[in-house]
């Protein structure tokens, strides 16, 4: 094996090995509340992974991450509900269904042209349509009471492995994070990380060299959309409960936005970095009441005028130019 | 079934020109500058609350909504020359993502420093009485938002067409290059229609307050609909974005009293969708 091979995986094994024992020393049977904190940081870090691809890697911003996380979480548990399946079985379905709804939005975004700030809007509007259907359409969803949920359980190996159910539902989190991390790192390092550089710095002059930047975008915009998808109603379970209001833009949009800036746009470990981050600050913030929004606003405001290079890029840098470690982190970043 | 009609028609047409305001604060922002403001919704329910705060030790509505106004002027002039400064150092679409972060969380922080202070809900009792006309009743607050916000759009007419100040705006707006060159000064002329769009939505604020009840959550969905509008109207028109509005409204009305308030909801943001799809370039 290469040296710089062993070298370029040595954050992740360090990374993946603090994860699987997070369950074993941190997760309590008699106390769900940590186990949640933790299960609610790997889902905010696959959503900010999410926005990575689609934002970080081709400029879609897209504002209706929660809409697309309850078009996955609905049609999962609606469809498991009506079919009498489990929602295991319904799961890619609802991933499917939010992908080819985000795939579908890049594209007439990619065909029409659209700049940044109209598919930001556009994507918003989305998400206001989808929060009042959630809400009016109550025969089918419920409206704003919502449904209980609980149905992404694994009772078989949570006896064959003697872990409590928030361990098991934590290491599946891991094994998406995992994937997406693993899709996020080949698409870097592949052809489709230098046509979406190139899509960056020029459409045009990507255009010209024959780069398909509607497919590129469209490609993209379905991988992002089916992560959300897939997410959603793991987001659902969490609290027990599928309700409107969990997905809506100040729940999950704003959150992962921060997430994804503080931990550091583009760079591999950022999202994961950024929602640990601000999840514990968010579970100090929660016995301030109304004060968790102030600051958060506060946050996001002085991180978008100081602070966009975020933690991960900002320490690696740092890191390069004072030890030798740094150059194994830095290289990570560069790619 | 007629008087019905022309009812919903009036207290639509009132609406909409709420709406327009809420609007035209968006448009000037976003069509001098790049900057989405996405703080207008908060200018609105600011202007409510010092209006409330003011009705206390003065006793006509007017005079209040006036210094609501103003309130949300002073707070415009203040952010402006801070916060907002820092954005228009940035050019192209830095400026527009930067716009979109920095007024979001700006308002995430002022609507969470509102629930802390002025948590209620604000309502403003307007003194007009209910008219009734051939069957026809028209509410004593569809009556005074109509007035009011007539004399607004004249005022603001007359701003942007016959005063010097005005027509400098319109220049910047159509070429930004172009105003330099005749002597005019991009980002004093952007100073003062924040300020300007800061009082316009803070105006429509008051007038909302007369027949809903407004508290600090109506920020957000206020700038929603206000981006809806303007995007309707063409972000860089004036002229698009009042008959937007006050189209919106009515149907909005209509819709909400035949179908009921989601759908017609729905179909505010579904316009907003189709337009920008057609036309997606009047944003660009």
């Amino acid at each position: 094996m290469n040296v710089n091979v062993t070298r370029d995986r040595l954050p992740t094994v360090i990374v993946f090995a603090v994860l699987l024992a997070i369950p074993l020393v941190f997760f309590d049977p008699s106390t769900t509340y940590i186990s949640r904190r933790f299960i609610r940081v790997m889902i905010f870090a696959i959503l900010a992974m999410a926005l990575n691809i689609i934002f970080g890697e081709t400029d879609q911003l897209i504002l209706f991450m929660g809409g697309i996380a309850a078009v996955g979480a609905y049609t999962t548990a609606l469809t498991a509900d009506a079919l009498g399946i489990s929602p295991w079985l319904t799961l890619f379905l609802g991933a499917l269904f939010a992908g080819v709804f985000g795939a579908l939005v890049c594209y007439v975004a990619a065909r029409r042209q659209f700049t940044v700030i109209v598919l930001a809007i556009v994507t918003f509007a989305s998400q206001m349509i989808i929060s009042e259907l959630l809400v009016g359409l109550r025969d089918i969803t419920r409206g704003s009471t919502g449904f209980p949920f609980s149905g992404l359980q694994l009772p078989a190996i949570e006896q064959a492995t003697g872990l409590g159910s928030y361990a098991i539902q934590f290491y599946v989190l891991v094994a998406i994070f995992a994937g997406v991390l693993g899709l996020y790192t080949w698409l870097r390092r592949s052809k489709y990380g230098l046509a979406f550089a190139a899509i960056r710095q020029d459409e045009f002059a990507a255009r010209a060299t024959g780069v398909d930047v509607i497919k590129l975008k469209v490609f993209a915009g379905f991988i992002a959309t089916f992560v959300i998808g897939l997410v959603g109603p793991f987001y659902g379970q969490t609290t027990g409960i599928i309700i409107p209001s969990l997905y809506s833009f100040n729940s999950i949009d704003v959150l992962v936005l921060i997430v994804l800036v503080l931990g550091g746009l583009r760079s591999r470990y950022g999202p994961l970095v950024g929602a640990a981050v601000i999840i514990y600050i968010d579970n100090i913030l929660g016995n301030f009441g109304q004060w968790r929004t102030v600051a958060f606003g506060l946050l996001l405001t002085i991180l978008f005028l100081y602070f966009r290079d975020g933690i991960v890029p900002s320490a690696t840098e740092l890191l390069a130019e004072r030890t030798p470690l740094g150059s194994v982190l830095d290289r990570g970043k560069a790619e | 079934m007629l008087a019905r009609g022309i009812e919903l028609l009036i207290d639509g047409l009132a609406r909409g020109m709420i709406l327009s305001l809420f609007g035209l604060g968006i448009t000037l922002v976003f069509g001098l500058g790049g900057i989405l403001n996405l703080l207008i919704g908060v200018f609105a329910v600011v202007a409510v609350i010092a209006c409330s705060l003011i009705l206390g030790t003065v006793p006509e509505l007017l005079v209040a909504g006036l210094g609501g106004v103003a309130a949300v002027a002073l707070f415009a002039f203040v952010l402006d020359r801070s916060v907002i400064s820092l954005v228009y150092r940035e050019e192209g679409e830095d400026r527009v993502l930067l716009g979109i972060f920095v007024t979001l969380g700006l308002s995430l922080l002022f609507e969470g420093l509102l629930f802390v202070f002025f948590a209620e809900s604000y309502f403003l009792e307007s003194s007009v009485s209910s008219v009734s006309l051939a069957g026809v009743s028209i509410t004593g607050s569809s009556l005074a938002v109509i007035a009011a916000a007539g004399v607004l759009f004249g005022l603001i007419y007359y701003f942007f067409n016959h005063t010097y100040l005005g027509i400098a705006t319109r220049t910047v707006i159509q070429d930004e290059t172009g105003a330099i060159l005749c002597g005019i000064r991009p980002r004093r002329v952007q100073s003062i229609v924040f300020v300007l769009s800061a009082a316009i939505a803070g105006a429509g604020g008051v007038l909302y307050a007369l027949d809903a009840e407004v508290t600090p959550a109506s920020s957000f969905e206020l700038t929603t609909f206000a981006i809806m509008v303007s995007i309707v109207g063409g972000v860089d028109s004036i002229r698009g974005t009042v008959a937007a509005g006050v189209v919106l409204g009515i149907v909005i009305t209509v819709a909400g009293a035949l179908f009921g308030s989601y759908l017609a909801t729905v179909t505010l943001f579904a316009a907003a969708i189709a337009v920008l799809i057609y036309k997606p370039e009047q944003i660009s």
